[in-house]
C-alpha cells in the first residue's frame, strides 16, 4: 500500500460499526453491517497483508440482527461484542440488545490453495454466541457498550437514558442513572483509560464522567462541549487529563478536563457533522476523523503534545490538517487505526466502503527521525 | 700667451714695437734687402722721422696753453673764497646770540606752568573726595527710593577709591558706613528674593544687582534657581488644581500668564545674567518644568469637558504660540519638538475620541434595531430602509468628524498651515476612518460568532453582512475622496500620501463574510434542529397512514422562506429558477440505486461553506444545512411502511415548497432524493405511494 493509494473494500449492506481486533499482530479490523431484512447481517474480518498489500477477508453470519456498535474485546482477540437491533413483525417493535461472540478461528489468510478453496465455497461461517444482554425496558435504545479496560468481564452499556454497568458472565449489573438534565439523552461513551472505573459519557452538547462505583454525581464534566450535539470522545492514550471530542458543529475539539470552559484545541476542518475521533495509539499528535461531508481527515495536534524533550514535535509537524482522504462517496461514520502498525487506519462509509489507509510518508518520517 | 706670439710681439723688427732693435733691423735689411730698396727705405724714414718731429711741436705747443689758463683760473678762485669766509663767520655768531635768548625766556616761564599743573590735580581729587563724603547719603537716599541699581553702579564705582585709601582714618569710617549700607542692601535683596510676592523680573534684577556686588556666582546661581523652581512649582500646583475645574481656555490663560512668562524671564534673565558661565542647569530645569506643564496640559486636553473642538483649538493655539516664543529664548531643540509633539498627540487624540464616540453611537443604534427587529416581528421589517439609516448614519458621522478634525488647519491658528500639522491631521483623519470601520469590522465579527447565548435576530446579520460590503465597495472609496477633499481645501498644495485601504478592506469583508456564515448556518440550524428533534423524537413504526404533510415541514418552511425574504430585500438576485420544473416530483429509486455508482456523478456537497452574498447563495446555504441534517436523522431511526410513505409525503412537500427558495435545483433534489432513499433503506417494508396520491395528500395539506 503506497502512499496515496488507500484500499478499497465494499460491501453489500450498509455500515455503521467497526473495530481494529485487539492483541494481535496483523492489521485486522471488523465491520459490522446494517441491514433490517432478516438474516442479511454479517461480520467481516478484514486483513491487510502487509507485505504484498493483499487484502483479505473472512465473513461471519449474524443472523440476531443489524449492527449498530461493535467492539473487539481488548483481553482477547477473539471475542467481540456487538449492539443490535432487530424487528419483530408480530408487534411491529424493534429491541435492541448487546451480544458477545466469540470468533471460531483468528486466521484469515488461507494458508494453502485446499484451504482457499474451501474458504471461498463456504459462504458465511458461524461465530459462537457467548451471551445476550437485552434490556430492562424491550423499547429501550442502545447506544453502544464498551469493554472495560482492565476487567475483562465488565462492560458498560449506554443507553438513551441510563448507563448500565454489567458483568457478562452473569448478564447482571446495574444502572447508573444521571442526575438533573435527564431530558438529554446519551449518545455514546467511553472508559477512561487512565482512571479505570470512570465512564465518560456523551449526553447532547456536554460530556460527563461518572465513576461507576459511585452514584450518579458526575466525577468531572466538560459543558457545551459542542455548540451543537456531540458526537464521540477519545482519550489521549498516553497523557493523563487530555480527551478529543467530536460534534455535529464540524469542530474537532481536544480539553484538559481540569480546565473545561475553553478547548486547548479546536479545529473547523469538516463541512458537516464529525462522527468519529480517534487518537493514533502510538503517536498522540495525529489524530484521524470521520464526517458525513465524506471525508477522513488526518489531522496533527502537535503544539499540545510539546515533551520538554529538546526536541519539539511543534517544530516539526504544523498543526492542522496533514492530509484529507476523499475516498468515500457518502458519509463516514467510522474510523480506526490498526493496533498493530501505526501508520495504517480504517475508514467506513455508510454506503459500505472500507477505506484502508495510511499516514503520508513524509509526515511518518518528520514524526520518526 | 704661446711663446711664438710673444716673440711676434717682442719681435725687435717691427719699426713700431717697443723692443725695435735698430742694429738688427739695420743688419737684417742690409742683408735682406738690395741697395735700392735700402735706399728706398733709408728715404722713407727719414720723412717719417721728419713728420713725427713736426707732430710732437705742435703737441708740445697745445698743452702749453692750457697750462696757462688752468693756472689764471685757480688765482681768480683764490680771491673769491676769501669773501665767503667773513660771511659765514657772521652767520654763526647770530645763531649763538638767538640761543642765549631762547634759554633765559624758557627759563623765566618754568614756575607758573608748575603751579597750573597742581592747582587741576588738586581740583580732581577734591571732586571725588566729595562724592566719597556724599555717598552714603547718596546711597540711602538711593535704597529708599528703590533705586537699587543708582546704589549699586555708585556703590560699585566707589569701592575701588575706597579700598587704596581704606587706612586713612576719614575714609575708613565711610568706607565702613558704606559697607553696612550694602550689607543692609544685600540683606533686603536676598529677602526680596526670597519673599513670595517678587515677580520673576524684580527677582532676575535682584540677581543682576547681587551679582555686580560681587556675590559668588554658584551660590547665587543656586539660590536664582531654586527660588525660581519653588515659584513654579506654586504656579504648577495652581495649575494642577485647576485641571479639574476651568475650561481648557481659562487654563492655558492662566498657565500663559504665569508659568510660561516667568518661566521665559527666568530663562532670559538667567542667560544675560551668568553668560559666560556654563549653561547646563538651564535646559534641564525648564525642560523638567516644560514636562511638567505638558503632561498637566494634556489632562486638561483629557478632560470630558474640553472635547469641543473649537475651544480645545482655541485652548491650543495660545498654548502653541506662547511655546513657540519660549523655545525661541530656550533655544532648545527639545522644547519645541515637544511643543510639536503636544499639537499632534492632541489631534491624535482627538481623532481617537472621534473614532470611540461613533463606535459607542453605532452600537446604541444597533441595540436600538435590535430591539426594534424583535418587537416588530420578521414580517414587516423594511430591512432595506434600516440599512440606508444606519449606513448613512455611519457616514455622516464619519463625515462630520473629519470635518471637525480639519479645524486644526485654519490659516488664522499658529500651527494651522505648517505641514507636519496637516499630516498629522491627515493621519487623525486617516485613524478615523479606519480604525472606526474595523472595530465596527471588529464588532460585527464576534457578534457573528454562534452561541447558543446570544440571540442576534438573522434578519441584523444580513444587515451587517450587506453594510460591511457596502461600505467595502463604496464607504471607503467615498470617505478616502471626501478626506483628500477636504484636505485639498484646508491646505492646499499640500502633498499628503494616500493611506493604504487594504487592511480595512480585508476587515470589512471578513466581517461581512462571517456575518453571512453566520446568518446562513444560523437559519439552517434552526430549520435543521426542528427536523432533527421531529424525526427522532417520532415513532416511525407506529406511525398512522400519512394524511398530509407534518406541521414540521411547514415550519421549516416559513423558517427558510422569511430567511429567504429578508434576503432577497438586501441580497437581490436577477437570476430567478424557472417554475415550471419547480413541480418535477422525485420519483424515488429503488434502494439497489442507493450506490456509490450512483454518487460518482454527483458532485460532493459541502453543508457547511461559506456562503456567498447572493440571495440564492444564502438560501443555498440554509437548504444544505436543514436537509443534510434531515438524511442523517432518518438513517438513524426505523420505519414502517407508513413512516415512510408519511416522510414520502414530507419530502415531497419539502420539495415543492422550497424549490423556489435558492437557484440550485440540484442540490435539492439530491438532499431530498438522499433522504427519502435513505428512509427506504431503514424501513422494514419498503413500499412508497403511488405519486399522483401524495400529490393530492400535499394539495390537501
Amino acid at each position: 500500500m503506497e502512499e496515496g493509494n488507500s484500499i478499497i473494500y465494499g460491501l453489500e449492506h450498509q455500515t455503521r460499526a467497526l473495530s481494529p481486533q485487539y492483541e494481535s499482530d496483523a492489521i485486522r479490523f471488523l465491520i459490522g453491517t446494517q441491514s433490517l431484512k432478516p438474516q442479511a447481517n454479517q461480520v467481516h474480518v478484514v486483513e491487510l497483508e502487509e507485505d504484498t498489500g493483499a487484502l483479505h477477508t473472512k465473513v461471519y453470519k449474524h443472523d440476531i440482527g443489524e449492527i449498530w456498535h461493535l467492539r473487539c474485546s481488548p483481553h482477547d482477540a477473539a471475542t467481540l461484542m456487538t449492539t443490535h437491533n432487530s424487528y419483530d413483525p408480530e408487534n411491529s417493535q424493534c429491541s435492541m440488545g448487546v451480544s458477545i461472540y466469540k470468533l471460531p478461528t483468528l486466521d484469515v489468510i488461507p494458508k494453502d490453495v485446499d484451504e482457499l478453496s474451501t474458504m471461498q465455497s463456504q459462504n458465511a461461517e458461524d461465530m459462537e454466541l457467548l451471551t445476550t444482554i437485552n434490556p430492562e425496558k424491550p423499547e429501550e435504545e442502545i447506544r453502544c457498550s464498551e469493554w472495560h479496560p482492565t476487567d475483562t468481564n465488565c462492560v458498560c452499556i449506554v443507553m438513551d437514558g441510563s448507563v448500565s454497568v454489567r458483568d457478562i458472565t452473569t448478564t447482571q449489573g446495574y444502572n447508573i442513572t444521571p442526575e438533573g438534565r435527564t431530558r438529554l439523552k446519551f449518545s455514546g461513551g467511553k472508559w477512561s483509560p487512565q482512571a479505570a472505573h470512570q465512564f465518560a459519557v456523551l449526553q447532547d452538547t456536554h460530556i460527563k464522567c461518572f465513576d461507576t462505583r459511585a452514584d450518579c454525581k458526575a466525577v468531572w464534566g466538560i459543558d457545551n462541549a459542542h455548540r451543537q450535539l456531540a458526537r464521540d470522545l477519545d482519550f489521549n492514550p498516553n497523557r493523563q487529563f487530555q480527551l478529543a471530542t467530536a460534534g455535529d458543529d464540524a469542530a474537532l475539539n481536544i480539553w484538559d478536563y481540569r480546565n473545561p470552559k475553553e478547548p486547548i484545541f479546536s479545529r473547523t476542518d469538516h463541512s458537516h457533522w464529525v462522527w468519529t475521533v480517534r487518537y493514533n495509539t502510538y503517536h498522540e499528535q495525529l489524530l484521524v476523523t470521520g464526517s458525513s461531508d465524506g471525508r477522513a481527515l488526518l489531522t496533527a495536534a502537535a503544539s499540545i503534545c510539546d515533551t520538554d524533550d529538546d526536541k519539539k514535535l511543534s517544530q516539526v509537524l504544523e498543526d492542522g490538517v496533514l492530509q484529507s482522504y476523499e475516498q468515500h462517496e457518502d458519509s463516514v461514520y467510522c474510523v480506526e487505526w490498526s493496533t498493530a502498525e501505526p501508520w495504517t487506519f480504517a475508514s467506513l462509509s455508510y454506503d459500505a466502503r472500507l477505506v484502508l489507509s495510511r499516514v503520508p510518508r513524509h509526515f511518518k518520517y518528520k514524526i520518526l527521525l | 700667451m704661446s711663446e711664438p706670439e710673444k716673440q711676434n710681439n717682442e719681435n725687435p723688427l717691427d719699426i713700431d714695437g717697443s723692443s725695435f732693435n735698430s742694429e738688427m733691423y739695420l743688419e737684417c735689411l742690409m742683408k735682406c734687402a738690395s741697395l735700392r730698396q735700402v735706399m728706398d727705405k733709408e728715404a722713407e724714414v727719414i720723412t717719417q722721422s721728419q713728420s713725427l718731429q713736426s707732430e710732437m711741436q705742435t703737441l708740445v705747443y697745445e698743452n702749453y696753453n692750457k697750462f696757462i689758463s688752468a693756472t689764471e683760473t685757480v688765482r681768480k678762485m683764490r680771491s673769491d673764497f676769501q669773501i665767503m669766509q667773513e660771511e659765514m663767520n657772521k652767520l654763526s655768531e647770530n645763531i649763538n646770540k638767538i640761543t642765549t635768548f631762547s634759554s633765559n625766556i624758557s627759563e623765566s616761564l618754568k614756575d607758573s606752568g608748575n603751579n597750573v599743573n597742581r592747582l587741576c590735580s588738586t581740583r580732581q581729587l577734591l571732586d571725588k573726595l566729595q562724592f566719597l563724603f556724599l555717598l552714603p547719603t547718596q546711597l540711602n537716599k538711593a535704597i529708599q527710593e528703590g533705586r537699587y541699581t543708582d546704589a549699586v553702579h555708585d556703590y560699585t564705582h566707589a569701592q575701588k577709591v575706597l579700598q587704596k585709601y581704606g587706612d586713612q582714618p576719614s575714609f575708613q569710617s565711610i568706607q565702613t558706613e558704606c559697607s553696612d549700607i550694602i550689607y543692609g542692601l544685600k540683606k533686603s535683596l536676598r529677602e526680596r528674593l526670597l519673599s513670595p510676592e517678587t515677580t520673576a523680573s524684580e527677582l532676575a534684577e535682584s540677581v543682576g544687582l547681587l551679582r555686580q556686588l560681587q556675590e559668588s556666582d554658584s551660590s547665587l546661581k543656586d539660590i536664582f534657581l531654586s527660588c525660581a523652581e519653588s515659584r513654579l512649582e506654586q504656579h504648577l500646583n495652581l495649575l494642577a488644581s485647576m485641571v479639574d475645574t476651568s475650561d481648557i481656555l481659562e487654563w492655558v490663560e492662566k498657565c500663559n500668564g504665569l508659568i510660561l512668562a516667568d518661566l521665559g524671564i527666568v530663562i532670559s534673565c538667567y542667560h544675560d545674567i551668568f553668560q559666560d558661565s556654563e549653561r547646563i542647569g538651564i535646559p534641564e530645569f525648564a525642560d523638567k518644568v516644560m514636562t511638567q506643564v505638558f503632561d498637566l496640559f494634556e489632562a486638561v486636553i483629557r478632560r470630558p469637558e474640553n472635547v469641543g473642538t473649537d475651544i480645545l483649538i482655541r485652548g491650543l493655539d495660545k498654548f502653541f504660540r506662547k511655546f513657540q516664543a519660549l523655545s525661541e529664548i530656550i533655544c532648545s531643540d527639545g522644547a519645541s519638538n515637544k511643543a510639536l509633539f503636544v499639537v499632534t498627540q492632541c489631534i491624535k487624540h482627538k481623532a481617537t475620541m472621534q473614532h470611540q464616540i461613533i463606535q459607542v453611537q453605532f452600537k446604541e443604534n444597533l441595540m436600538k434595531v435590535r430591539q426594534s427587529l424583535a418587537s416588530k416581528g420578521t414580517e414587516n421589517a423594511d430591512l432595506k430602509d434600516i440599512l440606508n439609516a444606519l449606513q448613512v448614519y455611519l457616514m455622516q458621522k464619519i463625515q462630520a468628524s473629519l470635518l471637525d478634525l480639519m479645524a486644526f488647519l485654519q490659516n488664522n491658528l499658529s500651527f494651522g498651515l505648517k505641514p507636519w500639522c496637516a499630516n498629522a491631521v491627515a493621519d487623525g483623519c486617516w485613524i478615523v476612518v479606519s480604525e472606526t470601520l474595523i472595530n465596527i469590522s471588529d464588532m460585527i465579527k464576534k457578534l457573528s460568532v454562534i452561541q447558543t447565548s446570544n440571540n442576534i435576530p438573522f434578519e441584523l446579520l444580513l444587515i451587517l453582512a450587506k453594510l460591511c460590503l457596502e461600505m467595502q465597495e463604496n464607504g471607503v472609496t467615498i470617505l478616502q475622496n471626501h478626506l483628500t477633499k477636504l484636505l485639498e481645501e484646508a491646505a492646499p498644495g499640500l502633498s499628503v500620501e494616500k493611506k493604504d485601504a487594504n487592511t480595512v478592506m480585508v476587515n470589512l469583508s471578513t466581517a461581512a463574510q462571517s456575518a453571512l456564515d453566520s446568518e446562513v448556518v444560523f437559519i439552517g440550524q434552526t430549520a435543521a434542529q426542528m427536523l432533527r428533534v421531529s424525526v427522532l423524537a417520532r415513532d416511525w413504526l407506529r406511525a398512522p397512514e400519512p394524511r398530509g404533510p407534518r406541521a414540521v415541514c411547514r415550519r421549516v418552511v416559513e423558517t427558510l422562506a422569511s430567511a429567504d425574504s429578508a434576503a432577497s430585500q438586501l441580497f437581490p438576485t436577477s437570476f430567478k429558477p424557472s417554475s415550471d420544473s419547480s413541480r418535477r416530483t422525485i420519483w424515488s429509486r429503488a434502494p439497489s440505486s442507493f450506490s456509490p455508482i450512483n454518487r460518482l456523478f454527483s458532485e460532493r456537497i459541502e453543508v457547511f461553506s461559506p456562503a456567498g452574498a447572493d440571495r440564492a447563495a444564502l438560501s443555498n446555504g440554509a437548504l444544505k444545512v436543514a436537509l443534510k441534517a434531515l438524511v442523517e436523522c432518518v438513517r438513524l431511526r426505523t420505519f414502517s411502511r407508513h413512516g415512510l410513505q408519511q416522510l414520502q409525503v414530507d419530502v415531497h412537500f419539502l420539495q415543492q415548497r422550497l424549490s423556489c427558495m435558492g437557484n440550485d435545483e440540484r442540490l435539492l433534489n439530491a438532499l431530498l432524493e438522499d433522504a427519502l432513499s435513505s428512509a427506504q433503506l431503514r424501513c422494514v417494508d419498503p413500499q412508497l405511494m403511488e405519486p399522483s396520491i401524495v400529490d393530492i395528500i400535499c394539495e390537501r395539506g
